[in-house]
C-alpha cells in the first residue's frame, strides 16, 4: 500500500465534504435534498474554467460562477421545487423534479461544453506539482484544499449560531411556528438555493483543478456528496467533513489495494454498513417529534 | 369470529376485466402475424419486455413510494447472468433465466436492508450509488463478464428441443407480461397494495396498522427486482449481444421516465408509458443527443402538471366526462349498535409506571403512573404541550421511553416496534388524521385490518378463493364499520375528499377493523359540529361496550365527563389529578391549570 493514497484520500474527502454541506445548507430550511447539486457543482467548474480561460483571475471566476450558478438554483427553486412542495408537503415528488432539473443542466452543459474535460488551475499561490513529504507524494494544491475545507465547514458552523442561522435552524424545526415568528420561509427558502448553489460552484472550481471540469463531475459528485453528507448525518457539516475524509480514505485505499474500478464499490460498502448500523449516520440528529 | 357480512356481487368489474385479457391474449397472438416486418417484431418484444422492467418498477417506485435509480443496473445483473450462463457456462435458458431472477432479487435484497430503514430519498440515492458500482463491476470484473466486448451470441430459448424464433419469443414475453400484469394487479387490490400506498403516503399510518415497514418494503424491493431481473434474460436473449453500454445510468433515467409518465402508482401506467415512448420513436433517434434534456423536460412538465401521468390525465378527464357515481346502499348509518359477532372482547389493561420522556432539553413526560382499566373509557386530559399526545405514541410504540415501563395486560411492550404492539391489539386514530387519501374510505378502512389477513401472498397473488373471500368479507367489514361511524354514505369516496370531522371518524373505522382491545383515540372531536360530538359520544360508548377499553384525548370536557369513568389531568408532563370526570372537575388545582389562577375578568377576555 502507498502512502500516497493519505493526501490523495483526505483532498478527494474534502471535496465530498464540500458537496455535503452544499446538501445541508439547502437541506436544513427546505428539508429537499437537491439531486441536482452535483450538477450544479459541474456547472461551477465548468462556468469559472470559461471565465478563467477569458483572462479572469481565480477570485472573480469563482465570484462569476457562484452568482451564476446561485441564479440557477434559484430557477430550481421556482420552478422544480416550490410548485411541488407546495402542492404537497410530504409527498416525494421533489425528488424526481429536483433529478429533472439536474437532467437539463447536465444535458444542456454537455451541448455547450462538450464532453472533453477541461484543466483548470488552482488559485494563486497553490499548484497541481507534486512532491514528497513524510514518504507521501502530495501537492500543495491538495494541502490547501484539505485545511481550507475545514476552516470553511468551522465558518458555516459558526454562522447557525447567528441570528440569521437561528431561523435556519427553526424552520428546519418547524416551518409554521417558524412563519407565526415572523420568519419567512419562502424567502429563506429562496435564499437557502442561492446560497448553497453557490456553494456547489465554489466547490466545482475547487474540484477542478484535481478532478477537471466535465460533466462526469455530477454523477460522481451527487453520490459522493450524498454519502458524506448520509455517512455524517444530514444537516450536520462537521459530521459531514469527517465522513468526506473517512470515505475519501476509504475510496482511495480500495482504489490502490484491490484496483481502481473498486473505489465506488469501496464507499458504497462503507455507505451500507454505516447506515446498518446507523442509519441516521455516525452524528445523526436524534429522532423528532413527528406524529 | 362469525361472517355476517356479505360482498355485494361485482360481476360487472369481472367481466370487463376478462375481456381486457382476453382482447391482450388476442392483440398478442395476432401482432406477430400482423408485423410482417422482423423490424417490427424485435421493437414489439422489446416494448414487451420494457414493459416488464417498468411494471416492477411501478410496482416499487410508484406504488410503495420507493424511487428507485437502480433498475437499469438490475436489468444488466438479470441479463448478464442469462447471458453468461447460457454462453460461457453451457445453461439452458429456463434455468438461467430462474437465476436472474434470483440473483437479481439477491443484490436488490442486500442494499434494500439498510435501505430501508431511512426515508424514501435515501433510498433513491442508494439505489443511484448502487447502479454505479455495477457499472463499474462489469468492467472491473472483466475475467467474467469480458469487459466493454460484452457477451457475444447468446442463444434464443428452446423448449423440447425446438429452438423459439422471434416470433415465439414475443409471444413468450407477452404472456409473461400478461401473467405479471394480473399478479401486481392481485397484489395491489389485495391488503399488499394498501400496504404499499401506506408505505408511500403516510408511514404513521402503516405502522399503527400493524404494518412491519422493512417487511413490506423488501417485499416490494425483492418482487420488483425479481421482475426486472427476468427482464434482464428476455433482454439478453433479444439482442444476443449484450455490452456495459447497454446499461448505463440512462437507462435507470429511461424507466423511472416510462412509469412517471403513463401514471406512477397507477396499473395502467407502465403500459401507457411504454407505448407512449415507442410511438414516437423516430423523434427520439433524431433527438438522441438531447435525450436527457427532453426526459428532463418532461419529467418537471408531469411533476407540476400532471403528477399523475397521462393514465391519471385520461382518467380524470373521462370522470369529468361522464361522473360515474357508484352509489352503493348506506350501510344503516344512523342506527348505532354493538357490531354483529364483535361482543364479548376483553379489554386491555393499561399499566405505566415511572414514565420519562425527554425531547433534548425538554422533558415531555416528567414519572408517570397510570393505571388504566380493562374495558373502561379514560380520558386523559391537560392543557396543550402537557404531554398527552406523546404518552399514546409511547403506548403505541412511536417513541422509546427514556424510564420505566408500559404494560398491556402483562406484556411490557417498552422498545417493542410500532407494528409488534398494533398486533397485540392496539388501535390508535390521529390528531391530525392519516388516511391515504387517495384511496377510498372502505380501503382505508380495511388497512386497518392488516395484519388479520390470512390468505398468503401466493393466494393473493393469484387470486385465490381464500384470498377472494377474505377481500369480500373485509371490504363488507370495512362498510359495516364505515356505516358504524355514521360514513355509510361515503364508502366509496377518496379519504382525501372528506371533511376533516369525516376523516377523523374514517380513522376510527380503520382502528376497528383491526379487532383492537384497546382504542387510543387523539382529540377525536376536534372540529366536530356539537351533534356530531353527541354522535361520536355515543360512538365511542358503544365502542366500549363490546368490551374495548378506550383511552381518550380530548380538550371537550363535556364530552369527556359524559363517557369516561376515570380521567387523568397532566401537566406539564406530570399527573396533576386523577379520579371520575365529577371529582376531577372540581379539583382547584385542575382548575387553575386550566383557566389560569385568577378567574376570568371582563378585561382579560379576548376580543
Amino acid at each position: 500500500m502507498d502512502l500516497d493514497i493519505i493526501p490523495s484520500g483526505l483532498a478527494a474527502g474534502s471535496l465530498y465534504a464540500l458537496v455535503a454541506v452544499g446538501f445541508n445548507i439547502l437541506y436544513r430550511p427546505t428539508n429537499v435534498f437537491n439531486f441536482a447539486q452535483g450538477d450544479l457543482v459541474m456547472l461551477g467548474a465548468m462556468t469559472g474554467a470559461s471565465g478563467m480561460a477569458a483572462g479572469l483571475p481565480w477570485f472573480a471566476a469563482l465570484l462569476g460562477a457562484a452568482a451564476l450558478v446561485g441564479l440557477i438554483g434559484l430557477a430550481e427553486n421556482v420552478v422544480a421545487v416550490a410548485p411541488v412542495v407546495r402542492r404537497s408537503s410530504v409527498s416525494h415528488a421533489w425528488i424526481i423534479s429536483t433529478l429533472a432539473y439536474s437532467l437539463i443542466i447536465d444535458n444542456l452543459v454537455g451541448h455547450v461544453w462538450g464532453p472533453d474535460p477541461i484543466r483548470v488551475d488552482p488559485p494563486w499561490p497553490f499548484s497541481v506539482t507534486s512532491f514528497m513529504v513524510g514518504g507521501m507524494r502530495t501537492s500543495s494544491y491538495q494541502l490547501g484544499l484539505i485545511v481550507l475545507t475545514g476552516v470553511m465547514i468551522l465558518a458555516i458552523e459558526q454562522f447557525y449560531r447567528t441570528r440569521a442561522g437561528k431561523a435556519v435552524r427553526a424552520v428546519a424545526e418547524d416551518r409554521d411556528a417558524a412563519l407565526l415568528r415572523g420568519i419567512d420561509p419562502d424567502a429563506l427558502s429562496r435564499w437557502s438555493f442561492f446560497l448553497g448553489a453557490g456553494f456547489a460552484a465554489m466547490t466545482g472550481l475547487l474540484a477542478a483543478p484535481t478532478m477537471y471540469a466535465s460533466t462526469q463531475l455530477g454523477p460522481s459528485l451527487l453520490v459522493k456528496g450524498f454519502e458524506a453528507a448520509a455517512v455524517g448525518g444530514i444537516g450536520n457539516n462537521r459530521g459531514a467533513l469527517i465522513a468526506g475524509w473517512i470515505l475519501g480514505l476509504a475510496e482511495a485505499f480500495g482504489g490502490s489495494v484491490l484496483s481502481p474500478g473498486y473505489q465506488a464499490a469501496s464507499t458504497f460498502v462503507l455507505l451500507l454498513v454505516i447506515l446498518l448500523i446507523q442509519p441516521r449516520g455516525l452524528f445523526g440528529a436524534p429522532e423528532m417529534r413527528s406524529v | 369470529m362469525s361472517e355476517p357480512f356479505v360482498a355485494a356481487p361485482r360481476q360487472s368489474v369481472r367481466a370487463s376485466g376478462w375481456l381486457t385479457v382476453a382482447a391482450a391474449v388476442g392483440l398478442v397472438l395476432v401482432f406477430p402475424i400482423v408485423a410482417h416486418s422482423d423490424y417490427r417484431l424485435y421493437l414489439g418484444t422489446q416494448v414487451a419486455i420494457y414493459l416488464l422492467v417498468a411494471m416492477g418498477l411501478n410496482l416499487l417506485s410508484g406504488y410503495a413510494g420507493q424511487p428507485s435509480l437502480c433498475h437499469g443496473a438490475l436489468l444488466a445483473v438479470g441479463g448478464y447472468v442469462t447471458a453468461l450462463a447460457t454462453t460461457d457456462h453451457g445453461w439452458s435458458f429456463w434455468p438461467a433465466a430462474l437465476a436472474s431472477m434470483g440473483l437479481t432479487a439477491a443484490a436488490g435484497a442486500l442494499i434494500a436492508l439498510p435501505a430501508f430503514r431511512v426515508s424514501a430519498w435515501y433510498f433513491a440515492l442508494i439505489t443511484l450509488a448502487f447502479a454505479d458500482v455495477v457499472g463499474g463491476m462489469l468492467v472491473e470484473w472483466g475475467g467474467l463478464t469480458h469487459s466493454f466486448d460484452g457477451v457475444v451470441g447468446i442463444p434464443m430459448p428452446s423448449l423440447l428441443g425446438h429452438t423459439l424464433s422471434a416470433g415465439e419469443l414475443f409471444w413468450l414475453v407477452s404472456a409473461v407480461d400478461i401473467a405479471c400484469f394480473l399478479m401486481i394487479a392481485n397484489l395491489i387490490r389485495g391488503r399488499f397494495g394498501r400496504g404499499f400506498v401506506a408505505l408511500r403516503d403516510n408511514e404513521h399510518a402503516a405502522r399503527a396498522s400493524g404494518i412491519s415497514l422493512i417487511g413490506l418494503k423488501m417485499f416490494a424491493f425483492v418482487v420488483s427486482a425479481a421482475i426486472t431481473g427476468l427482464a434482464g434474460a428476455f433482454y439478453a436473449v433479444q439482442k444476443t449481444v449484450i455490452t456495459p453500454d447497454d446499461f448505463t445510468p440512462d437507462v435507470s433515467i429511461f424507466f423511472l421516465v416510462v412509469v412517471v409518465l403513463g401514471g406512477s402508482g397507477r396499473l395502467w401506467g407502465p403500459l401507457i408509458g411504454t407505448l407512449a415512448f415507442f410511438v414516437v420513436p423516430e423523434l427520439l433517434t433524431s433527438l438522441q443527443s438531447w435525450r436527457l434534456l427532453i426526459y428532463g423536460i418532461v419529467l418537471l412538465a408531469l411533476m407540476l402538471f400532471a403528477p399523475h401521468g397521462l393514465e391519471g390525465t385520461l382518467r380524470s378527464g373521462w370522470r369529468k366526462l361522464i361522473r360515474p357515481r357508484d352509489a352503493l346502499p348506506a350501510t344503516a348509518p344512523q342506527a348505532i349498535a354493538a357490531p354483529v359477532g364483535e361482543a364479548g372482547r376483553n379489554g386491555m389493561a393499561v399499566t405505566i409506571t415511572g414514565l420519562v420522556k425527554r425531547f433534548g432539553g425538554v422533558t415531555a413526560l416528567d414519572n408517570i403512573d397510570l393505571q388504566i382499566e380493562a374495558g373502561s373509557v379514560h380520558a386523559i386530559v391537560g392543557p396543550n404541550g402537557s404531554g398527552k399526545t406523546t404518552m399514546l405514541n409511547m403506548i403505541c410504540g412511536f417513541f422509546k421511553p427514556d424510564e420505566g415501563s408500559i404494560r398491556l395486560d402483562a406484556t411490557d411492550v417498552v422498545g417493542r416496534a410500532t407494528a409488534r404492539i398494533a398486533r397485540l391489539g392496539v388501535g390508535r386514530t390521529f390528531q391530525t388524521p392519516k388516511l391515504l387519501p387517495e384511496l377510498t374510505a372502505t380501503a382505508n378502512a380495511m388497512l386497518g385490518a392488516y395484519a388479520a389477513e390470512r390468505a398468503s401472498t401466493v393466494e393473493v397473488a393469484i387470486w385465490a378463493p381464500r384470498a377472494a373471500r377474505e377481500h369480500a368479507s373485509l371490504s363488507a367489514r370495512a362498510r359495516y364499520f364505515l356505516g358504524f361511524v355514521g360514513l355509510g354514505d361515503r364508502v366509496n369516496e377518496p379519504a382525501g375528499e372528506l371533511p376533516h370531522g369525516q376523516q377523523r371518524l374514517a380513522e376510527i373505522a380503520r382502528a376497528l377493523m383491526g379487532q383492537p382491545r384497546l382504542l387510543l383515540l387523539d382529540e377525536p372531536a376536534a372540529g366536530l359540529s356539537l351533534s356530531e360530538i353527541d354522535r361520536l359520544g355515543a360512538l365511542i360508548r358503544s365502542i366500549a361496550g363490546l368490551g374495548v377499553t378506550v383511552v381518550i384525548v380530548e380538550h371537550h370536557l363535556d364530552l369527556v365527563a359524559d363517557i369516561c369513568r376515570r380521567v387523568s389531568v397532566l401537566d406539564r408532563g406530570r399527573v396533576l389529578a386523577e379520579g371520575t370526570p365529577d371529582d376531577v372537575f372540581r379539583d382547584p388545582a385542575v382548575v387553575s391549570a386550566y383557566m389560569g389562577v385568577r378567574p376570568l375578568t371582563d378585561a382579560q377576555v379576548p376580543a
